[in-house]
């Protein structure tokens, strides 16, 4: 091959690579998955923030973290990361547009985006 | 995995960055706000990353593991560049370890000596400009997705992540040679099948 055909070669395929698509977005349930992963290394690392810290700082609760952090568990219980045992979490990560409709729940708040 | 792209050593944050509160936030453990910074960033990493990969079915792993990556160099985050900058120097790192460990694990020198290339082959291709972006796209996938997977390999991480031969020489352990031998027989491939089509 000729150096002519080389450089006709290059500008085809810088060509045919140069547009990245702009509307594309991330899965809901990949954004689950990521979460997911980042709550657990989060949660290994050290204690997460208490639910009451939490909720402090301004953030919204899901009904089952609200019903956890008004039990009398004690404040390591507060620090758990409770998505772990939630189906609502299972559903995030497995479906493509998940029935998860409660609020202050990150994966319904990733399918509802 | 390699260092390049990852700052290792800890520094203090060069400047007040407006990201250093989420950061703050996700360090302490704010389960609300890892969600908030995922759902701010998954899309143009994940962008980033579908452009740049031969196998769609990694995609959804190499994601997660930029996110990981990034969390673990939190604490070295100088605040010196926007985070959504940050973590596609992190995308970029990885796509390069990915292909690295890809072309190890594929045959190179079976694919090399597996067509001749007669004369027919080297009439040089056009884009078309009447074809608008989205056929392009969608034939030049197609067409990409019929080639053998060194072939696939090659050719993505040359074009369309933008790497010198040099450069994925180093990076796999290749010779240059070897690379630039293996995009010649990919390039005259996807031609013949650019120009049959």
């Amino acid at each position: 091959m000729g150096n002519s055909d080389e450089i006709e070669d290059e500008a085809f395929f810088e060509r045919l690579a140069q547009a990245e698509p702009s509307a594309l977005r991330a899965p809901a349930r990949l954004k689950s998955r990521v979460y997911s992963a980042l709550m657990r290394e989060a949660a290994e690392a050290a204690p997460l923030r208490s639910l009451t810290a939490t909720e402090a700082a301004g953030h919204r609760l899901c009904v089952f973290e609200k019903f956890v952090q008004i039990l009398p568990l004690g404040a390591r219980l507060d620090s758990v990361n409770y998505c772990r045992f939630c189906h609502g979490r299972v559903l995030g990560e497995n479906m493509d547009s998940a029935p998860i409709f409660w609020k202050g729940c990150p994966y319904a708040d990733f399918h509802r985006h | 995995m390699s260092d390049e792209g990852l700052d290792s050593s800890p520094h203090p944050p060069a400047a007040a960055s407006p990201d250093r509160p989420l950061l703050d936030a996700i360090r302490d453990g704010d389960r609300k706000e890892i969600a908030r910074f995922v759902d701010l960033h998954a899309d143009a990493v994940y962008r980033f990353v579908h452009h740049r990969l031969d196998r769609p079915e990694a995609l959804d792993d190499l994601v997660q593991e930029i996110f990981l990556a990034a969390w673990r160099a939190l604490p070295h985050f100088r605040g010196e560049s926007e985070v959504g900058t940050w973590l596609l120097g992190i995308a970029r790192h990885k796509i390069g370890d990915y292909y690295r460990d890809r072309l190890r694990n594929l045959d190179l020198s079976a694919v090399i000596d597996e067509d001749s290339l007669p004369e027919s082959l080297r009439i040089a291709p056009t884009v078309d400009e009447r074809i608008d972006g989205q056929r392009r796209e969608a034939r030049t996938r197609q067409i990409l997705s019929t080639l053998p997977d060194p072939y696939r390999a090659v050719l993505v991480w040359r074009y369309w992540d933008q790497r010198s031969s040099a450069e994925m020489a180093a990076i796999s352990g290749h010779t240059e040679k070897s690379i630039e031998r293996l995009l010649a027989r990919a390039r005259a491939l996807f031609r013949r099948r650019w120009n049959d089509g």
